[in-house]
């Protein structure tokens, strides 16, 4: 997320500042063509005039000339021709720069050249009518003729360099009106585009010291982050390396030194100082691992032991993966473990596991021994007291008759105790296989099982539909018949026994004897009878094993039973919970998980 | 029938269990001809012999010494020839993985050495008379085990 936003930042910032320097380029360009537009039109101002004011001093001279010449005719003193004399010089002064002036515009070229051939037949004519004056032959019709002419052709300049001044004036305003028209919207122009080069730069100055923020915020995140992992490092005894393919050179976290029982920076972080700790037995192991690590982008957890500066050897768990970041520079980057003590643990766990596994098998051995070599010598008890009954009794007084009776009581009473035990013993048994089972067969056949003693006792047994749920068959038939044989012995003497099996499905949230069990929901099944039933107090109690409410002269019981029940229960992860009335009734009540 | 008699045979090396067996048999009063073996060696010796008259129901006991009723079960279970013998096992124990066991290697009926004289007369003129076709037939776990 942070590589985004920044990334999606820098293009704008990039966009802004390229737009910005293109703008004031822009802005650069038209400010330099509108300072030379002022600078020409100032030159041309200028130069307007320096024209108008040569041609003024042109016809001043030219005035000067003439009233020198007229000065001359007069008294034909030649002091007087001197003004005239210079004004010639003066004039063609200011006629050379006229040129260079004018030479903007044809049109005045040409009237330069027209005033020029004027001037110059104005001076060829001051030059005659001095020679006549030089003759003294001023009153000659000649002389005033060519008078005359003089008089023509200076109006005729006069006219000329009005005429001139005035088309100056007229190029003048020309000129003017069409930079002005250049000149007018420009700097409105600039200022606008200047404004909004300034809102640009300011929005970058925004964005930039958000970014800034940003960058300072997630700093300070990478920080804390860096400090937990350091942290974390350290508690679950982790190291960090980093190996930059480009230069072939490592950098290792503080606690992988310390992992490998060094302090910080202890040595040179190189790959051969690492394998130096490796165990002889693993180098091999390692560095293939750490060659397979360079090709392969992602590898299983390697494991090799490494042997500490004092001699300790621990147990390391390694990974690596082989990142190229965006300017293709290639690193490993991978952690190191310390599981020793999880080795340790597993290795105790397992040797527990074995002293379980052999105390188990002492049980089965046990369990078999039960079965049937405890129950050989009992067999044959039975059926040599079942031979003395039959064969012998006649030769038995009374009471030897009442001691065989009471014998073959014990030993039957015995064989119960060990078939019992025996059914306790196998519901521990680990293969639980668990089978999608319709739960009304396993109650038909229990009750098959105790078909007998049902038409002996005249019992009935009214059941709801069961569900089919995923159970241990064999348990939940035993469970069923425990239950049945329970409410069948316990009955009243004299009542025929009735046992109600009845079934719902519950939420333990809405039942009272679930309150303390996470919500779920349940499989209740509740057997209830009307026998002799038991005090609430003892509820708890007759799910203990070998526990009896009743002396066993009166109710045959082992104790066992419902032990049995209450362990089939555990292993479904259900629950199985008593509830008696003296000589109403027990109910007992299963509640088996969805 | 080739012969006019039952030929039963025992193997079982307790004692006091083939004493019974034998008492059994004579209050019976079948039409029967018992063979009584100590183990299971000894009574594949005799079955294996060229002169034996195989039985028509072979009485097995789980537990013996040299040689296992499974493994007798194994043997007979393997030799073609005695293909038509009816195997009960008679064993003490009726732990599932035995029922399970010899089931699986073709045993016709697991029997519980019962703990009356009179029960095991019963159970034995049960099993003597039972048609033997038919019960194979219809074999299945449930029925393997008999029911006292």
């Amino acid at each position: 997320m942070i590589k985004q936003v920044f990334s999606r930042s820098a293009l704008f910032l990039r966009i802004v500042f390229l737009v910005s320097v293109f703008l004031i380029l822009v802005i650069g360009g038209f400010t330099y063509r509108h300072i030379s537009n002022l600078t020409n039109s100032t030159k041309q101002v200028v130069s307007t005039y320096k024209v108008n004011v040569e041609l003024e001093q042109v016809i001043s001279y030219l005035k000067d000339a003439e009233n020198g010449h007229r000065n001359y005719i007069l008294t034909k003193d030649t002091s007087h021709l001197e003004p005239y004399l210079s004004a010639r010089e003066k004039v063609n002064e200011s006629f050379a720069e006229l040129k260079e002036i004018a030479s903007h515009s044809e049109a005045q070229e040409g009237n330069l050249k027209t005033l020029s051939k004027y001037i110059d037949a104005l001076f060829k004519n001051f030059t005659q009518t001095n020679a006549f004056v030089e003759n003294g032959l001023t009153l000659t019709e000649e002389f005033k003729s060519n008078f005359f002419e003089e008089k023509i052709i200076m109006d005729s300049i006069r006219q000329k360099i009005n005429e001139m001044i005035a088309l100056e004036n007229k190029l003048l305003k020309e000129r003017q009106k069409q930079y002005q028209s250049n000149l007018q919207f420009t700097p409105l122009f600039l200022y606008l585009l200047l404004l909004f080069t300034l809102v640009l730069i300011i929005i970058s100055y925004n964005r930039i010291s958000n970014d800034f923020k940003n960058i300072k915020l997630f700093n300070n995140q990478l920080s804390i982050f860096k400090e937990a992992t350091i942290q974390l490092e350290t508690i679950g005894k982790h190291g960090n390396w980093v190996w930059h393919l480009d230069t072939n050179t490592f950098v290792f976290s503080d606690n992988l030194y310390q992992v490998l029982g060094e302090k910080p920076g202890g040595f040179n972080p190189t790959l051969e100082n690492l394998i130096a700790f490796v165990h002889p037995d693993d180098k091999q192991k390692f560095a293939t691992e750490m060659d397979k690590m360079m090709k392969v982008e992602d590898l299983p957890f390697i494991y090799f032991r490494i042997i500490k500066r004092d001699g300790t050897v621990r147990y390391i768990k390694g990974y690596g993966k082989l990142l190229v970041n965006g300017d293709g520079d290639k690193r490993i980057i991978g952690n190191i473990t310390d599981i020793s003590d999880e080795i340790e643990n597993y290795l105790q766990l397992e040797e527990r596991n074995l002293e379980l596994e052999k105390n188990n098998a002492e049980l089965s051995e046990f369990n078999y021994v039960a079965s049937h070599d405890l129950q050989e010598p009992l067999r044959k008890i039975q059926t040599f007291i079942s031979r003395l009954e039959e064969k012998e009794a006649k030769n038995f007084s009374s009471s030897g008759l009442q001691y065989l009776e009471r014998i073959n009581v014990s030993a039957t009473r015995m064989r119960l105790l060990i078939d019992d035990l025996l059914q306790f013993s196998r519901t521990n048994k680990p293969d639980k296989e668990f089978v999608l089972t319709n739960l009304n067969e396993l109650l038909e056949n229990a009750k098959q099982d105790v078909a007998e003693t049902i038409t002996d006792k005249e019992a009935l047994i009214r059941n709801d539909e069961l569900p089919i749920l995923s159970v241990i068959p064999f348990q939940i038939h035993q469970l069923f018949l425990n239950l049945l044989s329970n409410s069948l012995k316990y009955s009243k003497k004299d009542v025929a026994p009735i046992i109600k099996i009845a079934y719902s499905k519950i939420n333990s949230k809405d039942d009272e004897n679930l309150m303390k069990v996470p919500k779920r929901n349940y499989h209740k099944i509740l057997f209830s009878d009307n026998g002799i039933g038991f005090e609430q107090q003892y509820a708890d109690q007759i799910f203990e094993l070998f526990n009896r409410l009743h002396n066993k002269q009166e109710y045959s019981g082992t104790g066992v039973g419902l032990s049995i029940c209450k362990k089939i229960v555990d292993n479904h992860d259900g629950f199985i919970m008593a509830h008696g009335e003296p000589q109403l009734g027990a109910t007992f009540t299963i509640y088996l998980p969805e | 029938m080739p012969n006019d008699y039952i030929h039963i045979i025992l193997a079982d090396d307790d004692e006091d269990d083939r004493l019974f067996f034998s008492d059994a048999f004579d209050e019976l009063n079948m039409n029967t001809k018992v063979n009584i073996f100590n183990d299971g060696v000894e009574l594949m010796d005799y079955l294996n012999s060229e002169a034996s008259i195989l039985p028509n129901v072979l009485f097995l006991d789980l537990n013996m010494p040299k040689k296992s009723g499974i493994e007798c079960l194994n043997e007979i279970k393997a030799n073609s020839n005695m293909a038509d013998i009816a195997i009960a096992i008679y064993s003490t124990s009726a732990s599932e993985e035995d029922i399970e066991e010899t089931f699986v290697l073709g045993a016709n009926i697991y029997i519980k050495k019962p703990s009356s004289f009179k029960q095991l007369k019963k159970v034995l003129s049960e099993v003597v008379s039972m048609n033997w076709q038919y019960h194979t037939n219809g074999l299945n776990k449930d029925n393997f085990l008999m029911r006292l």
